[in-house]
């Protein structure tokens, strides 16, 4: 029992180790809080601006020492809801509000005001030992709605497609539902998954597989498919040679006020900097800086 | 007859219930290998010079000893150089991103110029705007040359740029340097066959994608990179090795005879630069990788207490750790007074009023929600109802960690009280009555002697609960659960936290980032196991402690 | 040293014996007597009551809100959309709340679950009361434990990177993320609920009717099967009611190894197929539901279906239960 003992304390002491060095950490965040004026973002939205949003605040509290921000990245469903709830500073999407977001917006005296920090492509991708190199907008829709279930019907192997779609609180989604879909449903057979790169990994482990990802997350491992014979790219997606593509915006109440970090956060974008961020994650800067 | 097969039916039964508790074992074994041996690696690696600039040169981390890392970076550079040399020289010729970023780089100088010349009044702002028109035009035929093909298109564009009034037109600005380009380029182009290049380059971006993961950027670049991602080469042995296998070899897609489905193969990517400079270039780095990355054995204890950068690509568990404990430690706090008081009520008093049968059944009841409607509850009480009702509690729509704890605390409650009850009612009736016998109070009797008397059992409770709560991801899910953020919250009613948990399910799911560093996705899942593992094997040791002197009696 | 006081044991009024010596409070008594202590005493005991309710408030709350929050969907008749449709698009412009296919999702991972845990289970639990030796049992009980205590976080991950990959390579699946896979995670997880409750209860059989099977000549085999199991049958039906329990309340793990397509295979037992559970839907789309729209109603319509299963099967294990301590009480007399 002593040894029991011995243990329970030394437990007991790492717990308040850990403990007052969380309690300190809340109680130092606050202090400085008040000394310096440390403004806090909160930042809630999609899976495929979200990268951007990290990448945005990890350059940008390099520079503005006194911010804190949080980036939460559930779906652009959410960032939508979070901002007309007022529970966030930054609501990044990749689509643009619904229009019943807009009037639930207006009710709760929110104007959503949109910021279109870069320009993606939704690819479409499949196992790198698919033989299909390209595929018409027509035949994905009809993959997707269960109306094809072998590859052998479009001129590949014989193997069972597996469709990987993204869940319907997904940018990404509501993208490829619209330009390739033509907003017809989808089969329920369709796999959904949580975010690009649950949709990347599950293409690059299941050879029968197709999915849709967004451009940057298209690397070695996965095959991009031209759609209507264009393949996709920085070029062909800033041209609109490339049919499915979308502009990936960060919503803001109202225009920032001009010298605030909110305002900050969203014209980083326009800088060099901002650009060459979105380029090194993989989208299509807006400019041609 | 029939007894020999009433024997073997009860070996065979006697063998299948062994057999099935060493399944069991072998699936717990299985489970929890592959996850600590990777969860591990995030612990025990070979880390190599990157890692040590990285620790040292983060403000987040900022630890190593500054002098030693100096001169190992001066080493390694050197190992370097011939590669960088070759790729910068090959490159030259091959890389027109570069030259087209060089392009817009002189455009944006020569309108700074431009613009200042106007301020200065030296020139007006119609011949500014004159000669900044111009100059884009030159610069988008300049990049779009750079772009072409092949040479015809190449040389259209360039005959653009080396039109004669342009030079005249840009005398004395930076745009001369403009011309100057298109000229060199357009004396390459004499000798070069652009169509070959398109295939040329293609491969050349990808190897010097992968050398830039390896490496690093070239020195003079280093200080460019905005990410910390791009800032730093293979920062483990076992990443690199990964990276030289991916650049020495390239996997190949083969069509078959039979038009089914692509083979895999494998190629030497120096056969595909043969009769070239770079061929050189793979045969350095397969010889002097060691030298170029000099990886030590590293204990990077320091995981469980450092933050991360976005994504988990860098850092350790820290924040994780914090987190969990501060939600564990606040649902406990709420939730062991009230378990172990209802307890002693249950027991205590008036044994099977209508009260107290009620108090079991919601025990039970509670004790079968699903954790995911205990987050639903947490999020429809604590988030909507109570901010909007009972304002004056402090309570906000956003998720904050007085709630998680909460939720937690609920969700907890019936383990706790069903230890505390076990554990209080096999305290011998002797010892209560021997506190009665010398005159001490109900109260009294109960706080003296019962209660340290039931303490192991409850200790076990309070125990297996931590692990509970610290393991439950539901109910935070809602509640209090955030991706990333910098920092802890400033107060525990606003912002949420990160925790194990959650971070677990989102690493194993989420960012890009996290693919290139799956020992971060399995030491946070280890970190979690061990955790939970940890305070379960303590509580096995009070009961077991418990049970002998139960037992020894 | 205050001299012990010759009093009796329960608080039998005692007249007169108040401020002997060393005691200046005296033992509680009538109101007449002492009525601070008896006020005292009877606040003590309303504040314990008050505590210990909290865990009846807390059961009454949970239900008043998840019914408070899916009832507008059920008034405008969604019991029938969702238990009769199996079309689950809930952003789309016709909302669609079909959720038979979830309904069915849950049904087949639990389902399968069983199948694997119950036998093996029961097996298990034979084995750690009647086999093993107290010795080998101090091994073997941490097992079970530890199984039981690993976060479900760790199983939905060991089904996504390691199950997946190997289902889709070792046995050609289609897909590596199916019901097979949520149905396997789901077994080991609800193993140690079965095998700790159906233990208790076989050994809560007394040594009589053992010694009187093992008198009559059976084997070991037949003892248990024949004799013992169906003594303790209440208590096992209770165990694999509360692992069914535990297998349709799991979230974190069948979200990840699950695959999540709200379909009903053409061929129901084809366990390859992905499918989506009741638990899942609920994580994954309640972020996006928009407050109070008919998305977020039916989200909870769908967790008021698992509390209202959820507590049926409670109801239905603690009869079982109760019906297992019933015969031991009369056998002891």
């Amino acid at each position: 029992m002593h040894r029991v003992r011995q243990i329970a304390a030394l437990a007991a002491l790492i717990g308040v180790f850990y403990g007052s060095h969380g309690f300190a950490a809340v109680e130092k965040a606050k202090a400085t809080a008040e000394k310096a004026k440390v403004t806090k973002l909160q930042i809630e939205g999609s899976t495929t601006v979200g990268p951007i949003a990290e990448a945005f605040s990890e350059a940008f509290m390099r520079v503005h020492k006194d911010a804190r921000i949080t980036v939460k990245k559930t779906g652009s469903g959410d960032g939508a809801a979070a901002l007309i709830d007022g529970r966030c500073d930054i609501a990044t999407m990749s689509r643009f509000m619904k229009a019943k977001e807009f009037k639930k917006a207006v009710e709760k005296e929110i104007m959503p005001v949109a910021h279109v920090v870069a320009m993606d492509g939704v690819c479409v991708i499949v196992h790198p030992s698919n033989p299909i190199g390209m595929l018409t907008t027509e035949q994905v829709r009809k993959i997707y709605k269960g109306e094809l279930t072998n590859w052998s019907q479009v001129g590949g192997a014989d193997r069972a497609i597996v469709a990987i779609s993204r869940d319907t609180s997904s940018g990404t989604f509501e993208t490829f539902h619209k330009l390739v879909m033509n907003k017809e449903k989808m089969a329920s057979a369709v796999e959904t998954v949580g975010s690009n790169p649950q949709a990347h990994a599950r293409v690059k482990t299941t050879p029968g597989a197709i999915g849709y990802v967004g451009l940057g997350f298209v690397d070695r491992d996965v095959k991009a498919l031209k759609v209507d014979g264009v393949t996709p790219s920085r070029k062909t997606i800033r041209s609109g040679q490339y049919p499915v593509a979308r502009p990936l915006f960060m919503f803001t109440n109202g225009y920032p006020k001009l010298g605030s970090m909110t305002h900050a956060f969203v014209t980083f974008h326009l800088s060099e900097k901002g650009q060459e961020i979105v380029e090194a994650k993989g989208f299509v800067p807006v400019t041609e800086y | 007859m029939r007894r020999r097969l009433r024997t073997y039916l009860d070996r065979a039964f006697t063998g299948s219930s062994l057999l099935s508790i060493l399944m069991m074992s072998a699936a717990l074994v299985i489970i929890l290998a592959p996850m600590m041996y990777r969860g591990s690696k995030a612990v025990l690696f070979r880390g190599t010079v990157e890692f040590r600039k990285m620790q040292l040169n983060e403000p987040m981390f900022h630890r190593g000893n500054s002098q030693a890392i100096a001169e190992e970076t001066e080493r390694t550079e050197a190992a370097r150089k011939p590669v960088y040399d070759l790729l910068e020289r090959f490159g030259a010729l091959l890389d027109t991103e570069l030259s087209q970023k060089r392009a817009r780089r002189l455009y944006r100088e020569l309108k700074k110029q431009l613009r200042n010349r106007v301020e200065n009044g030296e020139i007006s702002q119609d011949r500014c705007d004159e000669l900044q028109g111009r100059a884009k035009q030159l610069r988008n035929a300049l990049v779009d040359a750079y772009e072409a093909g092949d040479n015809e298109t190449a040389q259209r564009k360039l005959a653009v740029v080396l039109e004669p009034g342009n030079s005249a037109l840009l005398a004395g600005t930076v745009g001369e340097q403009l011309v100057g380009e298109a000229g060199s380029y357009a004396e390459i182009l004499q000798t070069m066959d652009l169509s070959q290049r398109g295939l040329y380059r293609r491969e050349y971006l990808a190897v010097k994608d992968i050398v830039g993961k390896l490496l690093g950027p070239p020195p003079e670049q280093r200080g460019q990179a905005h990410l910390t991602e791009f800032r730093y080469g293979a920062t483990r042995w076992d990443r690199a090795r990964q990276l030289l296998d991916e650049l020495l070899w390239k996997t190949t897609w083969a069509a078959q005879e039979n038009g089914g489905a692509l083979s895999e193969g494998r190629t030497k990517r120096a056969d595909l630069f043969r009769q070239t400079q770079l061929a050189r270039l793979f045969d350095i780095i397969e010889r002097d990788a060691e030298k170029m990355l000099a990886p030590k054995r590293t204990f990077y204890w320091q995981y469980f207490i450092d933050d991360c950068t976005p994504g988990h690509l860098f850092g350790g568990v820290g924040p994780e750790i914090l987190g969990t404990v501060l939600l564990t430690a606040l649902a406990i706090g709420f939730s062991v007074p009230l378990g172990i008081v209802s307890a002693a009520y249950l027991i205590e008093c008036k044994r099977d009023s209508c009260f107290v049968r009620a108090v079991r059944v919601c025990i039970n009841t509670l004790a079968g929600v699903p954790s995911i409607v205990f987050g639903l509850f947490g999020l429809a009480f604590f988030l909507d109802w109570l901010p909007a009702r009972a304002p004056w509690l402090g309570f906000r729509p956003g998720s904050n960690i007085l709630a998680g704890a909460l939720t937690l605390a609920i969700l907890v409650l019936p383990i706790i009280i069903r230890a505390s009850e076990e554990a209080i009612r096999s305290v011998p009736r002797t010892y209560k009555e021997a506190a009665l016998a010398t005159g001490a109070g109900g109260l009294r009797t109960f706080l003296t002697v019962t209660l340290p008397a039931a303490l192991p059992g409850i200790l076990t409770g309070i125990v297996l609960s931590l692990g509970r709560a610290a393991g439950e991801t539901a109910p935070i899910l809602f509640t209090a659960a955030v991706a990333w953020r910098m920092g802890m919250p400033r107060s525990l009613l606003e912002g949420g936290t990160r925790a194990l948990s959650y971070s677990s399910y989102d690493v194993a799911v989420g960012d890009r980032v996290a693919m290139d560093a799956p020992h971060n996705q399995y030491g946070m899942v280890m970190t979690l196991v061990l955790l939970v593992l940890l305070l379960n094997m303590f509580a096995i040791v009070i009961r077991s402690r418990v049970a002998r002197k139960l037992r020894g009696q | 040293m205050q001299p012990a006081r010759a009093s009796t044991l329960s608080a039998e009024p005692v007249a007169g014996n108040s401020a002997a010596a060393g005691f200046d409070r005296p033992l509680l008594l009538t109101p007449g007597r002492d009525l601070a202590g008896f006020v005292g005493r009877l606040v003590g005991k309303a504040v314990l009551a008050g505590v210990a309710s909290v865990s009846i408030l807390a059961v009454l709350l949970i239900f008043a809100f998840i019914t408070y929050r899916a009832w507008p969907f059920f008034a405008e008749g969604g019991l029938v959309e969702m238990l009769g449709s199996s079309q689950w698009y809930p952003t789309h412009d016709q909302a669609e709340f079909g959720a038979l296919s979830m309904f069915y999702g849950s049904g087949i991972v639990t389902l399968g679950a069983m199948v694997v845990a119950v036998p093996l289970g029961l097996l298990a639990a034979v084995c750690l009361s009647d086999v093993m030796s107290f010795g080998i049992r101090q091994y073997a009980k941490p097992v079970i434990e530890i199984l039981a205590a690993i976060p479900s976080v760790a199983y939905g991950f060991f089904a996504v990177l390691v199950v997946a990959p190997w289902l889709q390579q070792r046995w050609g699946m289609d897909t590596g993320t199916n019901a097979l896979n949520a149905a396997g995670v789901l077994a080991i997880m609800a193993l140690p609920t079965i095998i700790s409750i159906s233990e208790d209860a076989i050994s809560a059989v007394g040594r009589d009717l053992r010694e009187g099977a093992y008198a009559l000549g059976s084997t070991r085999a037949e003892t248990m099967v024949k004799v013992v199991i169906p003594a303790a049958h209440s208590g096992i039906v209770a165990g694999i009611v509360l692992g069914i329990m535990r297998a349709v309340g799991e979230t974190m793990a069948v979200w990840m190894a699950s695959g999540m397509s709200a379909q009903i295979p053409s061929r129901w037992w084809d366990l390859g197929q992905s499918v989506r559970t009741l638990t899942a839907t609920i994580a994954q789309e309640m972020g996006e539901a928009p407050k109070g729209g008919s998305h977020r109603q039916a989200l909870f319509a769908l967790g008021f279906t698992l509390l209202a299963i959820t507590f049926c099967l409670n109801m239905v294990s603690e009869y079982f239960l109760a019906r297992a301590k019933r015969p031991a009480k009369a056998k002891s007399k």
